[in-house]
């Protein structure tokens, strides 16, 4: 086995990781927006819409890397197997396991939403719903994981993002949608009288 | 992507049954969908030709972007 | 001018027997194809679209991968319809022969007869003609009932075929008509139980007797409900026999102001117009039709406007709630209805009336919608100087309080949010 490492590929992997919690959390937070039916005055619908479709790539890419900088990295005996495979890592087993049912998920969550057209509404819906579990598993696993995870700014981003999820957790579960009538970026309409909001 | 013959034309149908008023059709091509007060899709032009580069934009953005894929592009008649 | 056909044998205390029934009218003949009778009869559909039976069963013969299945409909969700109950209570064999004639034709091996299960007592009474039947030949199709639930929308035949696939009675968006209904992969013929029973007659009776009452464009008879103004009833009629004379037999003294024709999702016509025969021909030029043979009869002392109220009300708690336009389009007019009816501020009221109308018109997945604004738009037309009266503050006081039978709106639902 050819041994590889630098201190860069563990910034790199602790720093991605990092980010990509920040911009899963702004998807997670983008989603129930978009089913709340947000927006359509200032902000158009359709464009959190492509946000959230837009920032879920993003997001992707940014996990990619950090798992590609975790597994190149011979310092830690991480494989590729571990990145798909829970529980196969030899070290910090749990956490990481954590991080790749994480993984798991959003890749279920990306294929599905990837060939929409090609599947049953109600699957999509179905598997979208996991999007959930995946953003619990990795604020888990990045705490429980991360190099950086009892310094204070790091502690503060997982909460923070914690906070913000939990809170488009219970808008998502709360929010009674608005009327699109006349209330959309483009329309030539006012906003709605209060009697008019009524129905 | 919809193949632009001469003197095709097309339209945007709604399966209203998938719709759930979300409005984005409407945001992306106001050309073609207005709202009724309730939130759901009128669609307005009955027929675009196909060599309108523009409206077809619209209408493609359209089908895209609804999240609940309620909308096609469907082709009414070639010549 | 009564002529008993279908209802052979009515009123009888008890549904006939298969042996009464063989005995009043002879067995089914065991001819296999009746194609060519039914086309040459010219018998249309008794539901309510008047499709030819002969053309629909053609269309399905030419059908790749055979029919198997043929679905008798006596759901009957039109609250002012009892026609199918009334026939399924008196002669339930010629409705099952007709069935099963049809199933012959079609080299279909299964009978499927839907009763509404909130109608347990039909049910048995089906349940009991099926078991009297005698025991068939390995060629003849099985006959079973199924009891969906007895919603309005349940009755139209694509949602029923839905029910029998998968157990959900909401209509499908069908963008393509006439779409070949399908059980699982199988074709499958959809008709109303009175429609059968003509079947039955036709198969031994032949083409030219059907054809001897009736008009030359809807021959033979209809069983037609009449309701409103008097007790409900159940007469068995010629097509063309004029409007007036079809109330009178049911007990109607005084001629109405107005009816209602082809039932909840149908339209109003002047007491004027009574004269017309029942048929479609007779009613086309005041843009009416004889639909699943549904004649309400509204008095001189009711209101016109408070009853489509009513009946809009009850059509909008019916919407299977698929589609915007008719799940929020159906209660707001139910609400200016409402409004025009007490007379209170209708001067906006109409107006928005009539653009919500034409909003909501064929933007759903089925015809619900379209019923009830075809029937909001004749109220407003055939009640045109109620309409001006209650505009001007001025409502009928002393109109009868209800006169149509509007069903009491089962659940009131808030929509629902994914």
């Amino acid at each position: 086995m050819i041994g590889f490492t630098t201190p860069y590929l563990w910034y790199s992997s602790r720093a991605t990781g990092a980010v990509s919690l920040c911009l899963l959390t702004l998807v997670m937070v983008l989603g129930p927006l978009v089913s709340t039916r947000v927006g359509g005055r200032r902000i158009g619908r359709f464009a959190i819409n492509e946000l959230h479709r837009s920032l879920s790539m993003v997001a992707m890419l940014f996990v990619a890397i950090h798992v590609t900088a975790t597994v190149i990295d011979t310092y830690v005996p991480i494989g590729i197997l571990s990145a798909f495979v829970p529980f196969t890592s030899p070290y910090r087993r749990l956490p990481v396991a954590i991080g790749t049912v994480a993984i798991d998920l959003m890749i279920a969550v990306w294929l599905t939403s990837y060939f929409k057209e090609k599947l049953r509404p109600d699957l999509w819906r179905a598997i979208h719903w996991l999007s959930y579990g995946s953003f619990v598993a990795a604020l888990v696993h990045g705490y429980l994981t991360g190099t950086d995870a009892h310094t204070r700014w790091y502690l503060m981003l997982t909460v923070g993002c914690g906070a913000a999820g939990m809170a488009a957790i219970v808008w998502r579960i709360t929010a009674r949608p608005e009327r699109a009538g006349g209330r959309t970026a483009l329309s030539p309409l006012d906003a709605p009288s209060p009697a008019r909001r009524k129905s | 992507m919809a193949i632009r013959k001469r003197g095709a034309s097309f339209r945007l149908v709604v399966d209203p049954v998938r719709c759930d008023g979300y409005g984005h059709c409407h945001e992306l091509a106001p050309e073609l969908v207005t709202l009724d007060e309730w939130g759901y899709p009128i669609i307005t032009a009955n027929a675009f030709p196909g060599n309108d580069r523009e409206l077809m934009r619209s209408a493609q953005l359209a089908v895209r972007g609804c999240p609940r894929m309620a909308l096609v592009i469907e082709r009414i008649s070639a010549q | 001018m009564s002529l008993h056909r279908v209802l052979t044998g009515a009123p009888r205390s008890a549904p006939a027997t298969y042996a009464e029934h063989v005995a009043q009218f002879g067995e089914l003949p065991r001819t296999i194809d009746i194609t060519k009778e039914l086309l040459a009869s010219g018998l249309t559909g008794h539901g309510g679209a008047a499709f030819p039976t002969g053309k629909k069963v053609e269309l399905l013969k030419n059908q790749r991968h055979g029919v198997q299945f043929v679905v008798v409909n006596a759901m009957e969700g039109e609250p002012a319809s009892m026609k199918d109950r009334v026939l399924l209570s008196t002669n339930p064999h010629l409705v099952i022969d007709g069935a099963v004639a049809l199933a012959n034709t079609l080299d279909a091996d299964q009978v499927i007869i839907c009763v509404p299960r909130d109608r347990p007592k039909l049910a048995a009474i089906v349940q009991r003609a099926i078991d009297e039947r005698p025991s068939r030949a390995r060629r003849d199709a099985r006959i079973e009932l199924q009891t969906p639930p007895g919603r309005y929308v349940a009755g139209e035949e694509s949602a029923l075929v839905h029910w029998l696939n998968d157990k959900e009675t909401l209509p499908q968006y069908r963008p393509t008509r006439p779409a070949i209904l399908t059980i699982g992969r199988s074709a499958t013929l959809v008709d109303n139980a009175e429609t059968c029973a003509h079947v039955a007659l036709i198969a031994r009776y032949g083409a030219p007797w059907f054809r001897q009452v009736g008009t030359a464009n809807r021959p033979g008879t209809a069983v037609v409900t009449v309701s409103g103004a008097v007790k409900p009833a159940v007469t068995e009629v010629p097509y063309g026999t004029p409007i007036i004379d079809i109330a009178k037999k049911c007990g109607v003294t005084t001629p109405p102001q107005a009816f209602l024709l082809a039932g909840f999702g149908g339209v109003w016509i002047d007491g004027a117009e009574a004269h017309r025969g029942f048929d479609d021909d007779s009613l086309r030029p005041i843009k009416a039709t004889t639909g699943a043979g549904i004649v309400v009869a509204l008095p001189l002392n009711a209101c016109g406007i408070r009853e489509t109220a009513r009946i809009v009300r009850w059509m909008a708690g019916e919407s299977a709630r698929q589609c915007g336009p008719c799940a929020f389009g159906l209660p707001a007019l139910a609400d200016d209805l409402e409004l025009l009816a007490s007379g209170r501020r209708a001067e906006q009221t109409l107006s928005r009336l009539q653009s919500r109308a034409s909003v909501i018109e064929g933007r759903g997945a089925c015809r619900h919608p379209d019923g009830v604004v075809r029937l909001v738009r004749s109220a407003l037309e055939v009640f045109a100087a109620d309409v001006v009266r209650h505009a001007n503050g001025n409502p009928c006081v002393h109109a009868q309080s209800t006169v149509v039978h509007v069903p009491a709106t089962q659940r009131e639902e808030e929509l629902e949010w994914q």
